[in-house]
């Protein structure tokens, strides 16, 4: 009955779990009508704003004067005084989350999670592959929001007026505040995994920042908040310079190893369903 | 070397073992059926065998190694509770995004392969969520298959599948242990087709294996029976019992077990006016061996 030495076991390198992970995660992403759905939200959300609030009439009276105060806000401020210093750019990380509950959802839902761990993947490549993914997607977003932005300030006729280099700056910190946010939703979603609603549900929550605007109400405008996600997402403004795009590489990548950890740990040391 | 093997196994949920010290041998190249009532433990086995649930304590080593070496694991495939696939999805993306994950070069030659064997080449563009049970079944045997599994676990694979799509799995899976690089563990509550394929079985009972035996062995040990089908069963029932030790009506039919002389048997009831109208001459199978091994341990 045996004929064992026809068979042969090679270990798979880290780099051909990942890369294979990878593969499947972009597969997906770039397969399912959902990264194209949240594309186009994260385009139309700031053209209707901008639209909406921008034409003569409106009774909410021009919430920006300037194209790219719908990117981001002027200064670090997290004590927002009106809505104007809230709908920006950082929107995107809150359609994202719902983004990432669902994706990930969806891997729990249809039982193909349990694929993946039947064969060689393991969980920190799981992690690891979902947070780069959904990162990616949320880059998509911020991008087609800027593209929404500026097409829809066009229209309006909203002034263009800006430093470029801080603008620069802002764009790219925003950018990469999309790794650390992604991390933060898979995690959540490693958590609450068996409770699809819950985990959209806190995606939310986390993602307005109402936990570092409220921090920020009692303790000021101060630049400790930078070391939260929504706090550094907030410091990419339009006053940016190198610095910024610094401090939000190092808290991304910070709180993405972070959650990346914690999520591996949970995942290795309970069931999946 | 065995494919499978397992010791002192624990799992518990909130206090209450769901195994509780499983012993378990899977041979390479075995058929191997894993039998048991329900909440006995056959899914949680397989479960942690898949690396879905934390063990509490024990080994499970696959093929000599540790079950958690990623080697091993690229070489298992399993199909557990369902398919695993996108219901928005195709069969041809869902088995695709597999290949990807295994890091199959070549992909569509392996879906083409995998797909003939289960017999759903025509079916590759329908979407998962328009199949029927039996082709879910089989797709997510299909999934399984990728990458040429040296070890296939199918928990239920035959459940709520009809005649004929018992027939087709059953094919399926005699065509993938044909050279006998692959082993099955296949976890089954109808017997009569376990019967026809595995060439091992487990039972196992409240989270401990209580038996591993062959088919061979079992066929050896099973029990010998002559079954007469006569018009009163009670009168021959009585008749036998006179001389017989081991008699049991079982629907239509008187069965003498351990009794190899089926001409004395007969002589004795045309002696008493008894006629049979239909005599046969065989071996208890696996289901009745089961329940009789389960009685024997309720101590009934």
């Amino acid at each position: 009955m045996e004929k064992t030495n026809s068979l042969r076991f090679d270990t798979p390198s880290f780099y051909k779990r990942i890369k294979g992970m990878l593969s499947v995660d972009f597969y997906r992403l770039f397969h399912t009508p959902l990264f194209y759905i949240f594309l186009a939200i994260a385009a139309i959300i700031p053209a209707m704003i901008i639209g909406t609030t921008g034409m003569e009439g409106s009774q909410t009276g021009a919430l920006f004067t300037n194209v790219w105060q719908a990117i981001a806000v002027e200064k670090p401020l997290y004590v927002i005084e009106n809505i104007g210093q809230y709908a920006n750019m950082n929107m995107v990380f809150i359609f994202g989350g719902i983004m990432v509950s669902i994706f990930i959802g969806h891997d729990y839902k249809s039982g193909y999670v349990k694929q993946l761990f039947t064969t060689h993947s393991k969980k920190e490549d799981y992690m690891m592959s979902k947070t780069l993914v959904c990162s990616f997607a949320m880059a998509c977003m911020c991008i087609t929001y800027l593209i929404g932005t500026v097409l829809a300030g066009a229209l309006v006729g909203l002034s263009f007026s800006v430093n470029a280099g801080s603008l620069i700056c802002a764009l790219l910190g925003k950018l990469i505040m999309s790794l650390g946010w992604a991390s933060l939703y898979v995690f959540l979603n490693i958590i609450f995994r068996k409770y699809f609603w819950i985990s959209i549900a806190s995606s939310f929550f986390f993602g307005t920042g109402i936990l570092i605007i409220g921090a920020a109400a009692i303790l000021g405008n101060s630049g400790v908040l930078n070391i939260f996600l929504y706090g550094s997402s907030v410091f990419a403004c339009l006053s940016s310079n190198f610095l910024s795009v610094i401090i939000c590489f190092v808290v991304s990548i910070a709180w993405s190893v972070i959650y990346n950890i914690l999520g591996t740990y949970i995942l290795n040391k309970s069931d999946v369903y | 070397m065995n494919a499978i093997e397992i010791r002192d196994l624990k799992k518990s949920f909130r206090g209450m073992y769901a195994l509780n010290g499983l012993n378990m041998n899977v041979p390479v190249g075995s058929i191997y059926g894993f039998i048991g009532e329900n909440g006995s433990g056959k899914s949680t086995t397989e479960k942690l065998i898949c690396g879905h649930l934390v063990k509490d304590s024990g080994t499970i080593k696959l093929f000599g190694k540790d079950y958690t070496d990623a080697g091993i694991r690229i070489k298992v495939g399993a199909l557990i509770e369902n398919a695993g696939c996108f219901p928005g999805s195709s069969i041809y993306t869902n088995l695709k995004m597999q290949c990807l994950n295994l890091g199959i070069k070549n992909s569509d030659e392996e879906i083409s392969r995998v797909l003939k064997i289960v017999r759903m080449e025509e079916h590759k563009e329908l979407k998962f969520k328009k199949c029927s049970l039996g082709m879910k079944q089989r797709v997510g045997v299909a999934m399984a298959l990728l990458g040429n599994p040296a070890l296939l676990i199918l928990d239920e694979p035959i459940n709520g599948l009809d005649t004929d799509g018992m027939r087709i799995m059953r094919e399926i899976l005699i065509d993938i242990t044909k050279d006998k690089n692959t082993t099955v563990l296949i976890s089954s509550h109808i017997l009569g087709e376990l019967e026809k394929i595995a060439t091992h079985y487990g039972i196992i009972r409240q989270g401990k294996m209580i038996q591993e035996i062959s088919a061979k062995e079992m066929e050896s040990r099973a029990r010998i029976f002559v079954s007469f089908k006569v018009k009163d069963a009670k009168k021959t029932m009585s008749l036998l019992k006179k001389k017989y030790k081991n008699v049991k009506k079982e629907e239509d039919f008187v069965r003498v077990y351990d009794e190899e002389d089926v001409e004395g048997i007969v002589k004795y009831l045309i002696d008493n006016d008894i006629v049979p109208s239909e005599i046969n001459k065989n071996k208890v199978g696996l289901e009745e061996y089961y329940i009789e091994l389960m009685s024997n341990k309720e101590g009934k």
